[in-house]
């Protein structure tokens, strides 16, 4: 079925139920008289507008002309302008006959004739009170209401009893109005046959009111609540048989909830269908050609929401066309097509929907938006210098902030945005913004898809309990007492999370929520004790730790509202009845985060390379051990694989150990053989630690591997200093020895090496790669590394350095080489300056990562980045920076130093 | 556990009102009997961080969750500890079931309307603006309690 289709379904669907009591009203107002129920004739006057306003809106002309006609007559009753009488109730009978026979057979009620009802409705308005000619169209009307009118036998017979009243004398009028109403029997027969089908049709579909549904829903909610407590109870006391109904219990209640749910889920094209319309009118006024593409209009949520969505995002398209979307002249100018594109977009994410509303238009320029707010006083200077880019395009959804140049009738007024963030926050959504300067804008909207029933985690701090909605979680994460050193940490006075090579901001829930700290709570940071429960939670962006006391289960909770007298708690979205029958209150998270001041971890991380405190940098390595007492820890950036082979597996060949595998043999280094190191264990089995290099695979041997861990790389250079060997570090108590896999492979067989190093020379110089790495060990390790095969090194220490020493044009550099996290100037920050800057423009930037995060090589590739290597994987970032500066290299062939 | 108390004030004959009447501290109070929905002794509440002091926590009132008011607080008498005889007073303000915390219940008192004194500026130290009037009996004086006011008072409503 078409969405068109769909809608008029549901608007047959509904005009019916207005409908419905017409006549039976019609009748209550005409018993009344000169007393009539001005309420009554209201209801019907809105029952009768709605028809009259959706027929428009779908183009029913006829439709529309009737109801017109006949909601003008109530208007005037309304108005106590006109006295109901028999014939005047009469013919407004007939009409809403022959308005129920149009809905009927909707599809052909443009071609049916409405004439003489639309007459002698107009003729009672203009004061010629009933008439000859409604009697006129009489032999018309029947022959298509019959079908319809069955059920409602009684009441149209009373309709024809009261009106035997004469007619009144023909009005000038009349004439006119039987001329027209000469044509309808032919259309009217028509339509009459093809009738019967819709009938039958709407029966599939029932109309139940709102509030019996919520009604279910509460009672759903309840019966969730006692499901719950009864398995408590039964969970307790096992035995007796009680499992199994219970358990049967359990599932029907979940089946029928959900089903109840189901009920009012709608879909949210029903929202969607009015933004063609708003696209097309808002281009006309603005002059902007614009495509609006809607996807997903199929995506259900519950009908508060879809009720409640409407007007935040007609704000937000109208802003779109508005803000965004330049007029065709400017988009040529920008070298883009003259017509905009508008992508409304919906779809399920993780138990969630979210919308979107993207643009191709101007985007936001975050420069002007900061000297606005600054101007506006919305934001001090200093804060406006602290933002980081997104902060500051988020500065829209600040209160009193308008981004139009200049205010139009369209949008703009300095409310809005804000108010739209807040009723989407009303809704448990959220919104954030993209936006990319000349290319456009992304709203992003992220809803619950229901309101009423939410799974969520319960968590205890002290003795009281908290509910956390489960769309609001993305992980957890618990640190025992002997991680607490490696995992948290402050930044400044804020504690922090080490969470796979980022930070995330920790918000203690007992202080966040002004409670006494526990008489034995030890910071997290120095604490011993117990280990610590962290719920990684996100809200929009944002994303921080929240730190409990202790995790219960997750539980289906009803969500109850607070009285009056707890409106103001920011933190807290409501209150449910756990299954003991206590109350739980639910955690808004977002004001949570909002009120402990957490920013997106992207602007934590952003923010901490200004400021230049950044964590330590964290490498994965493998731990394993050759002999007992010997640790060893190898890159995991390096480690393509790792494979177990019997030792027997091994065979030695002309002195080289050989292991077959899948189909061909790869050459395998023992530890012993090429640095100082005990002679490895030889159990019956091994595993390999398999890397690549010169084209080909090495298995490393390690007789027993001991763990994978995230550890800081301020490594000992010095101790164990020998080829091959980076340097060491202490883990667990043991001295540990970092090995350099490409090292030991070069040792191991040099041959294999040869063929990368420069060509013989001719004159001039090498290739100068600009090194910015704050680490000083991998700083010395990378340009080590670079200048072992022949390249010039400037090293520098952050990227400020780096850029200053590129300004100072005392070097020529052909090749840019850059850590991304570093302290005053981050790696995409020294990209993007670079980039932009005539003179330096061109030079290839190579990014070193230790991990290979998604978001940052999409960060990386915006600002300009070439390429992504990572800083461990030697021959990947060789070939990477020979291409590159051989590529570039203009006036510095690449050539090898004479000692090389 | 909770004692139903019907409003039967329509059958009173014309004239005659009906308090609740009960402790907080000393002071004997009353409140229009038509507002109270039931008493409980459900005192143990849940604590709502970032409430204003006069809220006590809330309730699970037969599966509506219920805010409980600290009376004493609203009153500005200094707090005291929760005994065998305190008291969840359960009023309908204005559709919302609330509870208020008192010391002690104590009878239903019925009087004419003429019998009510308007309150005077201060009854022992509670400000009378929260005061619809008071009724001395032969020993005692009962304080009637504006519900409106002591609930507005202590409400965020804007």
């Amino acid at each position: 079925m078409s969405f068109e289709d769909e809608l008029l379904g549901e608007f047959v669907v509904e005009s019916n139920e207005h409908l419905a009591d017409v006549e039976n009203q019609f009748l209550a107002i005409e018993e009344m008289g000169e007393n009539v129920d001005v309420d009554l004739v209201n209801t019907v006057f809105r029952a009768i507008h709605s028809i009259k306003g959706a027929a428009g809106f779908l183009g029913m002309t006829k439709i529309n002309d009737l109801a017109h006609a006949l909601e003008n007559l109530l208007n005037m009753m309304r108005n106590l302008e006109l006295t109901p009488t028999s014939e005047i109730v009469d013919v407004m009978l007939r009409a809403a006959d022959r308005l129920k026979g149009l809905i009927g057979d909707i599809q052909n009620s443009n071609e049916a004739d409405v004439s003489g009802h639309v007459a002698a409705l107009d003729a009672v308005a203009a004061g010629q009170h009933a008439s000859a000619n409604a009697s006129g169209v009489d032999a018309a009307a029947p022959a298509i209401d019959e079908p319809t009118a069955a059920v409602e036998e009684p009441v149209i017979a009373k309709a024809t009893a009261v009106q035997p009243t004469p007619p009144m004398v023909p009005s000038t009028t009349e004439p006119e109005a039987v001329v027209e109403t000469s044509a309808p029997p032919a259309a009217a027969a028509d339509s009459a046959d093809k009738q019967v089908a819709p009938a039958t049709h709407a029966d599939a579909s029932i109309r139940v009111s709102v509030g019996l549904l919520d009604k279910l829903m509460n009672l759903a909610g309840e019966l969730v609540l006692s499901r719950n407590q009864l398995m408590q109870v039964v969970g307790a006391q096992a035995g007796g048989g009680m499992e199994g109904i219970a358990a049967r219990l359990d599932q029907i209640t979940s089946e029928l909830q959900e089903s109840i749910m189901q009920t009012r889920m709608q879909q949210i094209g029903t929202v969607f269908g009015r933004f063609p319309r708003i696209v097309r009118d808002l281009g006309a006024k603005l002059n902007k050609e614009c495509e609006l593409l809607i996807e997903g209009k199929e995506v259900e949520v519950d009908k508060t929401i879809v009720e409640a969505i409407g007007d935040p995002l007609t704000h937000l398209i109208r802003n779109s066309m508005d803000h965004g979307v330049e007029t065709p002249q400017a988009r040529i100018a920008a070298g883009k097509s003259p017509q905009g594109k508008l992508h409304l977009r919906a779809f399920y994410q993780a138990g969630k929907v979210r919308i979107e509303i993207e643009d191709d238009g101007a985007g936001i320029d975050p420069r002007k938006l900061r000297e606005k707010a600054v101007s506006k006083g919305v934001i001090t200077p200093e804060e406006s210098e602290q933002m980081t880019e997104r902060e500051a395009v988020r500065l829209i959804f600040h209160p009193g902030f308008s981004m139009a140049a200049e205010v139009t009738d369209v949008s703009g007024r300095g409310v809005g945005m804000d108010v739209v963030r807040t009723n989407i926050a009303k809704l448990g959504g959220t919104v954030d913004v993209e936006s990319t300067v000349g290319q456009g804008t992304n709203i992003v909207i992220t809803l619950p898809l229901t309101l009423a029933i939410i799974p969520s985690l319960i968590v205890q701090v002290r003795n009281d309990r908290f509910a956390i909605p489960q769309v609001n979680i993305a992980e957890l994460v618990r640190v025992r007492p002997q991680e607490f050193h490696e995992r948290l940490g402050r930044v400044k006075d804020a504690e922090v999370l080490r969470l796979r090579g980022s930070l995330l901001p920790l918000v203690r829930l007992d202080a966040a929520l002004g409670m006494q700290p526990a008489a034995d709570a030890k910071s997290v940071v120095d604490g011993e004790g117990d280990a610590t429960n962290i719920i990684v939670v996100e809200s929009g962006r944002q994303q921080f730790g929240v730190v409990v006391d202790e995790l219960h289960d997750s539980e289906e909770i009803v969500v109850k509202p607070l009285g009056r007298h707890i409106k103001d708690g920011s933190c807290l979205s409501g209150a449910t009845i756990l299954g003991d029958g206590h109350v739980a209150l639910i955690l808004d998270i977002a004001g949570l985060g909002s009120n402990q001041e957490i920013r997106s971890s992207d602007d934590k991380r952003e923010e901490e390379h200004r400021l230049g405190v950044g964590a330590q940098e964290m490498q994965s390595v493998l731990l394993f051990t050759n002999h007992e007492h010997e640790s060893f820890a190898v890159c995991m950036d390096v480690v393509s694989r790792i494979e177990r082979v019997r030792s027997d597996q091994i065979d030695s060949v002309g002195g080289q150990e050989l292991v077959q595998y899948r189909n061909s043999t790869m050459p395998i280094i023992r530890l012993e053989e090429v640095i100082t190191a005990k002679p490895g264990e030889r159990p019956k089995q091994v595993y390999l630690i398999v890397f690549e290099t010169a084209g080909k695979e090495i298995g490393l041997v390690a007789p027993n591997l001991e763990d994978i861990r995230d550890v800081p790389v301020d490594f000992d250079t010095i101790t164990f200093r020998e080829p091959g060997v980076l340097g060491s570090l202490v883990i667990n108590e043991h001295a540990t020895r970092l090995v350099d896999l490409f090292n030991l492979a070069e040792i191991a067989h040099p041959d294999w090496f040869e063929a990368k190093k420069f060509d013989a020379a001719d004159d001039g110089l090498p290739p100068l790669i600009l090194l910015a790495e704050d680490s000083s060990f991998f700083r010395k390790q990378v340009a080590h590394m670079f200048v072992e095969k022949g390249y010039r090194v400037v090293e520098c220490e952050d990227g400020l350095e780096a850029w200053q020493a590129l300004e100072s044009g005392e070097h020529e550099f052909d090749l840019i080489v850059t850590d991304i996290e570093m302290p005053n100037m981050n790696g995409f920050e020294l990209c993007r300056n670079v980039k932009q800057s005539a003179v330096h423009a061109h030079l290839p930037v190579i990014a070193l990562t230790s991990l290979a995060g998604s978001a940052d090589v999409q960060h990386g590739l915006e600002v300009g980045i070439d390429d992504y290597q990572i800083k461990m994987d030697r021959d990947r970032l060789l070939n990477a920076v020979h291409n590159f500066a051989g590529q570039h290299a203009g006036n510095n062939q690449p050539r090898q130093l004479a000692n090389a | 556990m909770a004692t139903k108390v019907a409003p039967t004030n329509h059958e009173r004959p014309a004239g005659e009102v009906q308090f609740a009447t009960f402790y907080v501290g000393d002071i004997l109070l009353g409140i229009d009997i038509r507002h109270v929905q039931e008493i409980n002794r459900q005192l143990e509440v849940t604590r709502v961080p970032h409430a204003r002091d006069e809220v006590r926590g809330v309730i699970n009132l037969r599966g509506e969750v219920a805010t409980v008011i600290d009376l004493r607080k609203v009153l500005g008498l200094p707090s005291a500890d929760v005994t065998r005889e305190s008291r969840n007073l359960i009023v309908n303000y204005d559709g919302e079931a609330i509870g208020l915390l008192v010391d002690r219940i104590s009878d239903i008192l019925t009087i004419n309307a003429e019998q009510i004194d308007p309150p005077p500026a201060n009854v022992r130290g509670i400000d009378g603006r929260l005061l619809t009037g008071v009724h001395t009996l032969a020993s005692s004086i009962v304080v009637l309690l504006d519900i409106e006011e002591a609930l507005g008072a202590a409400s965020y409503a804007e």
